[in-house]
């Protein structure tokens, strides 16, 4: 309770010590908007539904990804568990794709796909694959052979083996790739959007610089920064958390 | 009639250091190793660290396969892990995501045991051991004794016709040690078992074994072969116990054969 109260009057601090600069120092709104505009700009956002509707159709747009991502990823790592051949090899160019930042993907996604959904999308199926790939490898090579053995001699195998151990076994690693993937996917997103037409975070972003509209800019800057926050960390990391716990892997608190 | 429940026929075992990627020597763990285990006998293996004390658990279990001769359980070679010879670890290997009840209960769903009072069964097996008042406890909440407890009675609840435990009560301290020991011999006398049981105490053996094995290592072959026939529960002065301990010992402290030992 205390450290949500700090919390606040940290903000407002902020928000005051923002709006004394920009209105002392005569700062012009397209160079530094004051926190009254940005706030107004939400305001009618908002009320119009103009930025509902793109922050919906980022939503859509990232979770298609994600998902896709996530069942190419899984696939991916499982099959990098169990053949060392392709370890070695495929499992290599993984690991020298994750070093590419995803706008160095645009360029190739718009040529390919034209300045369409399907292109963001590309992009963030290239950006989050690898995280939950690597992670579901790893949790896979991770488990405790003498789990299995126990499983095994007390007559598990085959599906009972696989849902009621294997898999259960994996999840804490897995949970922190799913979270990492999706951190990738998120900024995978808004780099991918700032490129293509219609509705979205990204496009309002790039609308906003093209009229000169700073204020628009520092909402959409705003609205990235507190739905990564939310998802990040709030909603995945009380997951974490949760599984941490219930794993045995983290004492009380 | 004495009825034979394992059969090690002219066992051996290489393990192919492939796998890891630094050579492809291959490594000799078993060579030619034969020896029969009875129904209901409690039998010791000792030996030291590296001489193939886990490998001959594994034959058995059936997670792992003999490079020659064979294994036979109930006069059948042992083809899989099947539920019918469980083993204890030393780490427990218990499964942490489940609370101690259902792990348990973990043997009683699957297809060879399907048990609809699977709950129930646990909670007696659980009762067995001193631990009811445990069973919505988390894994990580109990000691080291109670989790071995606990692997104990997860592996007897699917009524399994051997018991397998390797070096069981190697991590605990000397006091629950004892206790677990006492404890074991306990709930053995209410559910008859063959028992399997690995460890590299001489005077654990003493206590629990109406047969020991001892083997050395690289490549493990048996050294001694000798029967306990002393009543349970033991007074170690008793005289046969001492001069089998001499025996053992004996052969223990021979340097060609124990280097390294951690005895
Ligand atoms: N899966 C395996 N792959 C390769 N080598 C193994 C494997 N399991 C055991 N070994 C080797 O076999 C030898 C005997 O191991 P183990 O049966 O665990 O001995 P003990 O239980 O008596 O300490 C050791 O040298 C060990 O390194
Ligand atoms: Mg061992």
């Amino acid at each position: 309770m205390r450290i949500a109260l700090i919390r606040i009057i940290f903000f407002l601090v902020l928000f005051l010590i923002w709006y004394l600069i920009v209105s002392i120092g005569h700062v012009p709104s397209y160079i530094v908007p004051s926190p009254v505009l940005v706030l107004d700009s939400f305001y009618h956002g908002f009320m119009k539904g103009g930025y509902l509707l793109a922050i919906y159709s980022s939503l859509i747009r990232v979770l298609t990804g994600y998902f896709l991502a996530l069942s190419v990823g899984i696939i991916t790592g499982i099959l990098l568990a169990r053949y060392y051949l392709l370890d070695i090899t495929f499992g290599k160019i993984i690991l020298a794709l994750q070093s590419i930042p995803s706008v160095a993907w645009v360029p190739l996604a718009l040529l390919w796909f034209g300045v369409t959904d399907n292109a963001v999308i590309f992009i963030i199926i290239l950006e989050a694959v690898l995280p939950v790939a690597l992670s579901t490898k790893n949790a896979m090579k991770n488990i405790q052979p003498n789990l299995i053995r126990a499983a095994q001699t007390l007559g598990s195998r085959g599906l009972h083996l696989y849902k009621n151990v294997i898999i259960k076994a994996m999840i804490p690693e897995l949970v922190t790739g799913l979270r990492l993937s999706w951190a990738f996917a998120w900024r995978a997103l808004i780099a991918g959007e700032l490129f293509i037409s219609g509705t979205g975070i990204g496009q309002t972003l790039e609308l906003g610089r093209s009229l000169a509209d700073m204020a628009q800019v520092m909402a959409m800057i705003i609205t990235i920064g507190v739905i990564g926050f939310l998802t990040e960390n709030i909603f995945f990391g009380s997951i974490e958390k949760k599984v941490r716990l219930a794993w045995g892997l983290e004492g009380g608190n | 009639m004495i009825q034979s429940k394992i059969q090690f026929l002219n066992v051996t075992k290489h393990f192919n250091n492939n796998s890891t990627g630094k050579s492809s020597r291959k490594d000799t763990v078993l060579e030619n190793l034969s020896f029969e285990v009875f129904a209901e006998e409690f039998v010791c293996i000792l030996g030291p660290s590296g001489s193939g004390k886990s490998t001959i658990l594994g034959l058995v279990a059936g997670f792992i396969k003999p490079t020659l001769g064979e294994v036979l359980f109930n006069s059948k070679s042992v083809q899989r892990p099947d539920g019918s010879r469980t083993l204890v670890f030393q780490e427990y290997a218990l499964f942490p995501w489940l609370n101690i009840l259902d792990n348990v209960a973990f043997g009683l769903t699957t297809k060879n045991h399907k048990n609809n009072h699977a709950k129930e069964k646990a909670l007696e097996y659980l009762n067995l051991v001193g631990l009811s008042a445990y069973k919505n406890h988390s894994v990580s909440q109990l000691s080291g004794g109670m989790k071995q407890r606990v692997a104990i009675a997860r592996a007897l609840a699917v009524d399994p016709e051997v018991l397998l435990l390797d070096e069981p009560f190697g991590a605990l301290d000397t006091q629950s040690r004892e206790s677990m020991q006492t404890e074991l011999l306990r709930l053995l006398s209410k559910t008859k078992k063959t028992v399997l049981f690995v460890t590299h105490s001489v005077d654990e053996a003493l206590k629990l074994a109406d047969r020991i094995i001892v083997i050395g290592a690289k490549p493990g072959k048996i050294l001694i072969d000798t029967t306990v026939a002393v009543s349970k529960p033991r007074d170690f002065k008793n005289l046969q116990l001492s001069e089998i301990r001499n025996k053992i010992l004996d052969k223990l402290t021979h340097p060609d054969i124990f280097m390294g030992s951690d005895i």
